[in-house]
């Protein structure tokens, strides 16, 4: 006596037409919102890319930040040293990215667990350290200024616009990966992460996917990063540490790892959560002046794994269970009573 | 189901952010209103550069003191207004900093960004701000570019004495008092570094060449042992530190480690503190780091001659009132934010009664104050059409036994005319 | 040649600093098959209540030298009892995020109690040069180096020759079967834990003098310890030691020879890079056991 199931189509329409829909909403108080929205589709992208490799094929990235930073200073380079447009290099970036993403999944294949998660964590570090060395290239520490962004539509904030470009490539990649993921390649890709053996049995190349994985994961950075760059008008060494990775990779534990569709929430934690947390911290006492919001923002971290370990997607699927449980529960008495 | 708890849950986001936001009326000039004034800044409160915390905090203490006391014209606050002084943490990440400045102009509506600091991150703001034509007043690094760019960014400008004329000032000093010394360089890898490097240059002008190695380092690397090494096999005898505090120490310890004592030692100032270089005694030993040399422009809680200075006792008393408990009142930065924050305070009243942000500009650009208690004797805050550098006067001074001490004269690096 | 000898004494003077927490990450991973990220903030938390010891409550050196390490060692117990046992039903990326959340709170906490200022921290031993045919050293770093060498060997004649170790060896190994024997498999994981955690207090109160102390001081060492284990080989103890000198020698010749080539900017990724090449060689580290799976 179970509700049918919806198809696939309005699932995909309702979470990629109801972001799109509130993004376009005009923010009649508050401009400032826009740009931070705007910040939540950067960091969506970045973690859905994310989900793909650390989620999806299990193989464990935290020095996301690098595929970030590789994209931004495309299109610094780009712009400032060889006059691109600057809407162009959003896709090059993307591109360039995604081989240089292929390119470190290569070595990468003969690693895994603690060794890939080494090996990506050095990535991190050691890009910002090279960009710093070619600085004539780069910038070096000083690193990259761009001009500001300015909406091309008259009438429409510079906030805005960003929010809406932002968003209208975020739902293009958004789709995107959910067409990829739901079928053969997300399905090689769950294999690689959960039975590797009966995979390779079945005719999956594992080295293919895995590198796969990687350049995806990495092409879909390049675009985010690509799209802070353009946000920021500023990049340097300073703005890619690795609390940037490990900032993604909190959005897509808290989304919910595996699962497209927590990935929206997880990244509006990343965005709001630091920030309240520090609002919050400055009504605490504190020693010294000194504000500490990380102890709170990894409090609530901590209580996250702990309460929810599947993550917001998890969450959406233990209150979905209880509610058809209840549901099923009403009608049986309804049942029950009918027949009485 | 799943899709509908989604699509509620986003809805429901989404309405919290699109109801009201902002309240206040629209002011003609943002974040002046009849009773206060807010600015606003964004500093390191977390993260590596998070030692450098307590500047707002002292900044904060000093406006909270002008809003208490009833000033010339018998009100509290300056004409009246109270400041409000809004400050966000950036972590010293430029991809912050312009979050959060942004939220500054266009959320919270600040008067002017204050004190924000930062060489790398207030340079990823200044673009903005100066579109935004919002003041950008002086920001808490010594970078040279403050001053020297002023045409580019109107809205901007500096504070502290910055890193190449300190530099020079020792340049200057080596060519007359050490005209054989072999100067040898250890300095951190970034703009920090190699401004000051720029700077003893171009003091020692024609004697560029007693300069016979220079070593750098990153703020990655754990050691400095082969580049003491290098310079002490280099027959240095003249040691330049161009770093920031914690390697600074480190230097000191190395030296310390392979027992060489260089003839002389210049330390920069923004690693000369009392807190550090009694970290730098306690591990490597007076005997290392004592004749060192520096400068300096703020008065020095820690020095006993002062105790009775006026200036001296109104920080500490400012401090033990407007600060929160516990705070280390002989850390120098804390002295600096309120420096600083006096310097705002005479700017915010030289902008009249009804301020706006072309009246701060002025009041900025056109300031020659011999008030600042905060400062040594004698200096005077001053900027021009053609002076762009609020404070650049210094004194050497020498580190002996737990103590600096002030020697030879106020030295004025101002542009001249 | 002297020149050579120097560059390998400096490096192992600047390993020697890493070793000990890389042996403690080492012994995380053998107990509970993860790498602990919180380590090293759970050393400078431990250092920083050393240091509490010594400036508020007046202790001796040692005296807050022994204290602080029953205190680590609880405080380790303690977290794995709370925070990674319950956890361990999530899989290993929800408890290595964990880790990282506990990377945060230790790290924001340090600061919010003792405050971000530099803090001294001296060092045990004297500062006495040594000069050794040419080549100078210190004895506080010998010091240093020596007091890794003898964690490294406390911890084999422990997992060597005593029941404890024996039980904890098999916990870590076959954890049903040792349960079946009797064991109590997660009291000893949780003792696994306490005694990495007092291992990584060794670490930061040997680094504190030498890096100062301050409540990022041990992230960077962090990042090369981690880079020393897998080296080394994850879970040989003999490893992490050994693979932490190399790395500590490698950039030291590195600096050295390279430096005017390199610049300072491409040292570090230079000797990562060296590091992936080994790895891609050896998959499991210089001293590591290779499980094969032929997939």
């Amino acid at each position: 006596m179970s509700l049918p199931s919806p198809g696939l189509l309005p699932r995909a329409a309702v979470l990629i037409a109801v972001p799109v829909l509130v993004v376009f909403l005009p923010k009649v108080q508050d401009d400032f919102l826009n740009y931070r929205f705007a910040f939540v589709g950067i960091y969506l992208i970045a973690i859905v890319g994310l989900n793909v490799v650390t989620g999806y094929s299990g193989q464990i990235s935290i020095g996301h930040g690098a595929f970030i930073a590789f994209g931004a200073y495309t299109t610094a380079i780009l712009v400032s040293n060889y006059d691109v447009g600057t809407y162009w290099t959003i896709p090059i970036a993307g591109i360039l990215t995604g081989i240089f993403g292929l390119l470190f999944g290569l070595p990468a294949l003969r690693l895994s667990g603690v060794y890939l998660a080494l090996a990506t964590f050095g990535l991190a570090i050691s890009i910002v350290l090279v960009a710093k060395r070619f600085e004539s290239f780069t910038g070096g520490g000083q690193g990259k200024q761009i001009d500001l962004p300015s909406s091309p539509i008259g009438g429409v904030s510079t906030n805005a616009w960003l929010s809406y470009l932002i968003w209208a490539v975020a739902a293009v990649m958004f789709g995107a990966a959910w067409l990829m993921l739901r079928g053969r390649l997300g399905r090689a890709f769950r294999a690689v992460r959960d039975a590797p053996i009966a995979a390779v049995s079945s005719g999956v190349n594992l080295a293919w996917y895995k590198t796969l994985a990687f350049g995806i994961a990495a092409a879909y950075a390049g675009v985010a990063g690509s799209l802070l760059a353009i946000s920021i008008a500023f990049v340097n060494p300073d703005t890619f540490p690795i609390s940037l990775s490990i900032l993604l990779l909190t959005g897509v534990v808290v989304g919910g790892l595996g699962s497209l569709q927590g990935m929206l929430l997880g990244a509006l934690f990343i965005e709001f959560v630091p920030k309240w947390a520090e609002n919050l911290s400055k009504h605490l006492h504190y020693n010294e002046g000194t504000v500490q919001p990380s102890v709170i923002y990894g409090l609530i971290l901590l209580a996250v794994l702990f309460v929810i370990p599947g993550g917001a997607a998890g969450l959406l699927s233990q209150s979905a269970a209880a509610l058809n449980r209840a549901r099923r529960w009403l009608y049986s008495r309804a049942d029950s009573r009918a027949t009485a | 189901m799943r899709r509908a708890l989604l699509a509620l849950g986003v809805l429901a986001i989404a309405s919290a952010v699109v109801l009201p936001g902002a309240f206040g009326g629209a002011s003609a000039t943002p974040g002046v209103s009849a009773r206060s004034v807010t600015i606003g800044g964004t500093f390191p409160l977390s993260g590596p550069a998070s030692s450098y915390a307590p500047i707002p905090v002292g900044m904060k203490a000093y406006f909270s003191y002008v809003n208490a006391t009833r000033g010339p014209d018998g009100r509290r606050g300056v004409n009246g207004r109270q400041i409000v002084f809004k400050v966000y943490d950036d972590g010293y990440n430029p991809a912050n900093t312009v979050q959060r400045t942004r939220q500054l102009v266009e959320q919270d509506k600040v008067f002017a960004l204050v004190g924000g600091l930062g060489t790398e991150p207030q340079e990823a703001v200044t673009a903005y701000l100066n579109q935004q034509k919002v003041p950008q007043v002086y920001v808490s690094t010594g970078a040279t570019e403050w001053g020297a760019k002023h045409a580019e960014h109107p809205y901007t400008i500096g504070w502290q004495p910055d890193y190449q004329s300190e530099a020079a000032i020792y340049g200057r000093y080596i060519v007359r008092n050490l005209p054989n010394a072999k100067v040898g360089i250890i300095y951190q890898n970034d703009s920090y570094g190699k401004d000051y490097i720029a700077g003893l240059e171009g003091g020692l002008g024609a004697k560029k060449s007693q300069i016979v190695l220079t070593q750098g380092f990153e703020i990655t690397d754990t050691s400095v042992t082969n580049q003491v090494l290098a310079l002490r096999r280099a027959g240095v005898d003249t040691l330049m530190i161009f770093a920031t505090p914690g390697k600074t120490i480190v230097t000191y310890i190395t030296m310390a480690k392979i027992g060489w004592k260089p003839d002389n030692i210049f330390v920069n100032s923004v690693s000369a503190t009392d807190a550090f270089m009694t970290a730098a005694v306690a591990n490597a030993g007076a005997a290392e780091v004592n004749g060192s040399i520096s400068v300096a422009y703020v008065k020095d809680p820690t020095n006993p001659s002062l105790n009775n200075d006026a200036g001296m006792k109104l920080y500490k008393s400012i401090m033990a009132k407007y600060a929160p408990a516990g705070v280390k009142v002989d850390d120098w930065l804390y002295i600096y934010g309120v420096a600083k924050a006096y310097t705002f305070v005479q700017a915010l009243r030289a902008a009249g009664k009804n301020p706006t942000r072309a009246s701060l500009l002025k009041a900025v650009f056109n300031m020659n104050d011999k008030s600042n208690r905060f400062l040594l004797p004698g200096m005077v805050t001053k900027t021009s059409p053609r002076d762009y550098f609020p404070i650049s006067q210094q004194q050497l001074q020498r580190f002996n036994n737990g103590r600096w001490t002030l020697f030879g004269q106020l030295t004025d690096s101002r542009p001249k005319g | 040649m002297t020149e050579f000898f120097q560059y390998v004494v400096v490096g192992l003077a600047n390993g020697g600093v890493y070793a000990t927490l890389a042996l403690s990450l080492v012994l995380i991973h053998r107990a509970t098959g993860i790498v602990n990220f919180a380590q090293g903030e759970m050393g400078m938390f431990a250092t920083f209540i050393a240091w509490s010891l010594i400036t508020h409550h007046g202790l001796p050196y040692w005296g807050a030298f022994f204290l602080t390490l029953l205190i680590a060692f609880l405080g380790g117990v303690a977290v794995h009892q709370v925070v990674i046992r319950p956890l361990g039903r999530g899989g290993a990326i929800t408890v290595v995020m964990a880790t990282i959340a506990l990377l945060i709170i230790l790290n924001g906490l340090a600061g919010w109690i003792w405050a971000p200022a530099v803090k001294i921290f001296e060092s045990p031993f004297p500062l006495k040069v040594l000069d050794v045919g040419g080549v100078v050293m210190n004895v506080q770093d010998l010091g240093v180096i020596g007091v890794s060498l003898a964690c490294v060997v406390l911890v084999f004649l422990f997992f060597r020759f005593t029941r404890l170790g024996l039980m904890m060896r098999a916990s870590a190994v076959g954890p049903a079967t040792s349960r079946l024997l009797g064991i109590r498999v997660s009291l000893m994981l949780s003792i696994g834990w306490g005694l990495a955690s007092m291992l990584s207090a060794v670490s930061g109160m040997m680094a504190a003098p030498i890096v100062q102390l301050d409540p990022n001081f041990m992230l960077l060492i962090l990042t090369y310890s981690f880079a020393a284990a897998v080296l080394g080989g994850i879970d040989s103890p003999v490893g992490s030691v050994v693979g932490a000198l190399l790395i500590g020698i490698g950039i030291s010749l590195l600096s050295g020879y390279a430096s005017s080539f390199l610049g300072t900017e491409l040292q570090l990724p230079v000797a990562l890079a060296v590091l992936l090449v080994v790895l891609v060689v050896r998959p499991a580290g210089l001293f590591g056991q290779v499980v094969v799976r032929r997939v």
